[in-house]
């Protein structure tokens, strides 16, 4: 195994030539990110900020203008590196006339398992999803979720140490985004490095540990999620049963060591919480 | 099996699975077994020679047009599908090479064809032996030779057109590597097989004494860089004038379609190696 960093971006530059004039439009600007090994790192943004285009490039399917990128220590774009990582692109399309279970099968062998290896990779692939009893259907036939558990058991079939994620709930209900962040945390759990591109900010606070942000091709953020959400200046109490009484005691106490108690609020829960406990029986489903 | 060509037999197995379920193949194949079978209607007695050519004709004529077509719409139209369609994204983010997506995607397109000069070959034989056989005992009856015909110079004719089509599925993926639509590798593709068709002519203007100039340094390049796919038809020689093909002829055509192919797919991958997907 290589050393170094899951993924190792040095000052990338991305340029793109648009209209018959040739003008430039900069995709990513001298965007430089380390993401360690062993965490779920979420990359976020604006649609157009360049969070789609870097990933490109970290995967050798646009060439950088300008920059280096590395895979697990290895130059970026070679077939090497990208044995032993797994993609979900955005909104996903798959040969139609495959079943699910051909597909995985097809991206097992382009992924170098070795021939032996295949079937209990792909079923554990497909089981991991959930899609075992699916696998057998046509691609065509499936819906949007089904397309990304699907899509999300080829990019793991081959055990890679790095997958990345491109907007891997992008058309899929709670519950289905639930159990993607599920497998996701399962990948976690078993040392793989995670790299998610989404929108669904709730999801990225709750499985990553890490997150940049990224605007019009520059990064703006990049740090452990815990760290660059925390208010430090700022203090939440929360108190049950807590009367008028209390309250305005609490209030004086505060006052006497020159603290001044901002506002007193019921603690709300989410509607994605609300949605999957009324669908499923619990909010952790 | 080395990983490479297992991965490129993956991509070609794929790729075919996907063209038979075209209909546009399905139409192509149709209209050229139709062609081949409507030339046994045809009644023009000549005591063999005359109605034999013209049956080998439909089928000669049948081959070499639809297979243009198919390779030349079939080959860019599976290359587009892949890149429009957003499945390449998928596939070259794997350990897989640009060059052998694009020896995959050459070997499903190839196999198709394959099928359909096989085909057409078994049908075109079947009419000619069929008619032959009638004419040959026509001319016993009136103590005439009978027809020539030459059922394995017909299976040698067919791999002929099948490494034929073999050059026009490289160039076409060469012009679509480089091309940003498919109606422009399309159409630039179909102007390479006629250039490519027309190729002897330029030979002959070179041979012609001129003075040098832009004219002459086009149909050089022409001359030199273009497939001569006119030497791949040798069907009245093999088929119905057996023998009639000078020695060496046979190795040297096959030998520079195989080169072509390779020549071809490495410039297919140099143009392909930095597009962005």
């Amino acid at each position: 195994m290589t050393e170094g960093p899951a993924i190792e971006v040095r000052r990338l530059t991305k340029d793109f030539r648009v209209g018959l004039k040739g003008l430039k439009l900069r995709a990513v600007d001298d965007l430089s990110l380390t993401i360690p090994r062993g965490q779920v790192f979420g990359l976020l943004g604006p649609n157009g900020c360049g969070k789609s285009t870097t990933l490109k490039v970290v995967l050798g399917l646009v060439p950088a203008t300008a920059g280096e990128v590395a895979i697990l220590g290895l130059p970026s774009a070679t077939a090497a590196a990208r044995a032993r990582t797994g993609f979900l692109p955005e909104a996903p399309y798959f040969h139609k006339f495959l079943s699910g279970r051909e597909l995985v099968r097809y991206c097992a062998h382009l992924s170098g398992v070795p021939a032996a290896r295949v079937e209990p990779a792909v079923e554990a692939a497909v089981a991991l999803v959930d899609m075992t009893e699916a696998a057998g259907r046509l691609v065509g036939t499936y819906s949007k979720g089904m397309l990304q558990r699907i899509g999300l058991a080829q990019a793991i079939v081959h055990d890679p140490e790095l997958v990345i994620l491109d907007e891997p709930t992008a058309g899929v209900d709670p519950v289905g985004a639930a159990a993607i962040g599920r497998i996701i945390e399962a990948m976690r759990a078993r040392g793989k490095t995670v790299v998610l591109c989404s929108h669904l900010l709730g999801q990225v606070e709750q499985v990553c540990d890490r997150i940049a942000i990224m605007d019009k091709g520059r990064l703006v953020l990049e740090g452990a999620v815990a760290e660059v959400l925390e208010r430090r200046d700022r203090h939440v109490l929360t108190v049950d049963a807590l009367s008028p009484a209390a309250l305005a005691a609490a209030e004086a106490a505060l006052a006497n060591h020159g603290a001044r108690l901002g506002s007193v609020t019921h603690p709300r829960r989410s509607l994605e919480e609300l949605f999957r406990e009324l669908v499923t029986g619990s909010p952790d489903a | 099996m080395p990983a490479a060509v297992a991965r490129a037999l993956w991509i070609a197995r794929i790729t075919f699975l996907e063209a038979i379920r075209q209909r546009f193949f399905a139409f192509l194949f149709v209209l050229g077994a139709a062609l081949v079978l409507a030339s046994g209607a045809v009644r023009v007695f000549d005591f063999g020679h005359s109605e034999l050519k013209f049956i080998a004709d439909f089928g000669f004529g049948g081959l070499f047009l639809f297979g243009s077509i198919l390779g030349v719409v079939m080959t860019a139209q599976l290359f587009f599908a892949e890149i429009d369609n957003r499945t390449a994204l998928t596939l070259l983010a794997k350990p897989l090479s640009r060059g052998e997506f694009l020896v995959g995607k050459f070997l499903g397109a190839w196999a198709v064809l394959g099928v359909f000069v096989a085909v057409l070959a078994l049908l075109l034989a079947a009419m000619l032996g069929w008619r032959a056989a009638e004419l040959a005992q026509l001319a016993a009856e009136r103590r005439l030779s009978p027809p020539e015909l030459d059922l394995a110079g017909l299976g040698l004719y067919a791999l002929l057109q099948w490494l034929r089509l073999g050059v026009v599925v490289a160039m076409v993926l060469a012009v679509a590597a480089a091309a940003r639509t498919f109606l422009f590798a399309v159409v630039v593709g179909a102007l390479a097989v006629l250039a490519g068709q027309l190729q002897w002519l330029s030979q002959e203007l070179l041979l012609k004494p001129a003075d040098a100039g832009l004219a002459r340094a086009g149909l050089w390049l022409l001359t030199h860089l273009l497939p001569n796919l006119q030497q791949f038809n040798l069907g009245d020689a093999l088929v119905l004038a057996p023998h009639q093909v000078a020695d060496g002829t046979l190795p040297w055509v096959f030998a520079s379609g195989l080169a072509y192919v390779v020549a071809f797919l490495a410039l297919a991958t140099f143009l392909f190696r930095r597009r962005e997907i």
